[in-house]
């Protein structure tokens, strides 16, 4: 595994209307890692992936993605992140995977594939169309090229919504409680395309209530409770030998 | 047999006028409409007060109001329209404000997942709007642009006091030469067969965008 460090988020503070939900939080992910970011609800680990994307901002702290400068404070103490056309270039190294899904609901599942490589990188209908439908082959969704999304079950569309962030070929894939949505017989087939990117060496970071898919996937896992990281390391530590009490309490609860 | 050709002829050649004027009206509204919308829930300040403010204006005043100042009053500064220009500037103006605040609520209906997925995805706010937001806006708008655009139709008539022979200004005017109420019924049946052609189309529409629901 490459050494190389996708992501990095130093000291990173955020509030929320006076409430700090982000308390100084460092990560760094290296290329070809999988790091689960697991907690109770209201936890911070939700904004912390918003955070890295933009959806959201930071208040203090700084953030490198690829080795650019994403975001970082100036000398007046405030953060500024990077907007416009540079701002965009780092952001194409991630791709996101929300917990509703965010397809659009007005094209066809193949339409949602290709529509940002045609509009945004310019590519041609032709090769984007060849790209998509090797992707849907790929999560399993070869036959639904044509429905619309409402026609499909949570299951399916979330992994859609996976295929179609893969059609722009990002480094990094951020997963915001992908699952949290789906009836529980749902969840195993977008684990399963999850566990397959993983395994393909796909660089991800993804928040989750999956304690078995934190483990047996996870090449880290960060415990956040209270905009605090209460513990990190390898899954084998952290889930068997948990040093923290209030990470035991949290494991004991959702196991 | 003469006399209901006496009654039609002219009010078919009166339908003309009241149908120029809404179709052009129309086609001008919706894109200026959406600019307006547009530009209320800009992020610049200055833009979204000027548009509130115009909205305010048109919605504010009689459209009749607005009619007889475009045609009576802005000759007396210099601006002399010609009467079919003059009744569309008031019509489109007051209606772009109506369809304007339309196009808003659509848009404002949008999920925010639609814009953090189409930004997420490197899309740039024009063509999150063009794209995404806007072709799923124009669904859900379909029924309260089905209603003012039908309202438009009726409103047409308003330029009787322009001195313009629209549909319903032959009406009474044939009315008062014959003392004959059958006009008025003629134009009744005109407005009518008028909106049901714009009620079936809007149905169409609302079908054909009903294509992507579960």
């Amino acid at each position: 595994m490459s050494e190389e460090v996708m992501v990095r988020m130093h000291q990173i503070h955020k509030n929320f209307n006076g409430v700090e939900v982000l308390k100084g939080i460092d990560l760094e992910v290296k290329r070809g890692e999988v790091l689960a970011i697991i907690g109770p609800s209201g936890s911070g680990k939700s904004t912390l992936l918003r955070c890295l994307n933009h959806l959201e901002s930071i208040d203090r702290g700084s953030i490198e993605v690829a080795g650019k400068s994403f975001a970082g404070e100036s000398d007046l103490g405030t953060v500024a992140y990077e907007t416009g056309a540079q701002g965009r270039e780092i952001l194409s190294h991630m791709g996101m995977v929300f917990q509703q899904f965010n397809l659009f609901p007005h094209m066809t599942v193949l339409e949602n594939l290709i529509e940002a490589p045609v509009l945004v990188k310019k590519e041609p209908r032709k090769q984007a169309v060849g790209r998509a439908r090797e992707l849907l082959d790929r999560v399993g969704l070869s036959d639904k090229c044509d429905a619309y999304p409402a026609r499909l079950s949570g299951g399916q569309q979330q992994r859609v919504a996976i295929a179609r962030a893969l059609a722009m070929e990002p480094e990094i894939m951020l997963f915001d409680e992908p699952t949290s949505a789906l009836d529980p017989e749902l969840t195993g087939e977008v684990l399963k395309t999850m566990r397959q990117l993983a395994d393909d060496h796909m660089t991800m970071i993804v928040v989750t209530h999956e304690m078995n898919f934190a483990r047996e996937v996870a090449s880290e896992v960060m415990f956040m409770a209270d905009g605090n990281v209460v513990e990190q390391g390898v899954p084998q530590e952290l889930f068997l030998h948990p040093q923290q009490q209030r990470t035991q309490d949290f494991l004991c609860n959702m196991l | 047999m003469d006399k209901i050709a006496q009654i039609v002829l002219p009010m078919l050649e009166g339908s003309e006028i009241t149908l120029e004027i809404f179709l052009i009206t129309f086609l001008l509204v919706l894109p200026l409409g959406l600019l307006i919308a547009l530009g209320h829930i800009a992020k610049f300040r200055p833009l979204r007060l000027l548009v509130a403010a115009y909205i305010w204006i048109m919605r504010g005043t009689p459209l009749m109001l607005q009619l007889l100042f475009v045609y009576f009053a802005l000759p007396m500064i210099g601006l002399k329209l010609p009467d079919i220009m003059a009744a569309l500037l008031a019509f489109t103006l007051n209606y772009a404000a109506y369809f304007s605040e339309i196009f808003r609520a659509g848009i404002q209906s949008i999920d925010r997942g639609q814009y953090e997925a189409a930004r997420m995805l490197g899309l740039t706010y024009g063509q999150t709007m063009r794209r995404i937001v806007i072709p799923q806006m124009v669904r859900r708008v379909l029924p309260p642009m089905s209603n003012e655009t039908i309202n438009l139709v009726k409103d047409t008539s308003l330029i009787y006091i322009l001195a313009m022979n629209d549909l319903l200004r032959v009406a009474r005017s044939i009315v008062q030469r014959e003392f004959d109420m059958t006009p008025f019924v003629v134009a009744g049946v005109f407005y009518l067969a008028m909106t049901f052609v714009l009620t079936w189309g809007f149905g169409r529409l609302e079908a054909h965008f009903s294509k992507y629901d579960a």
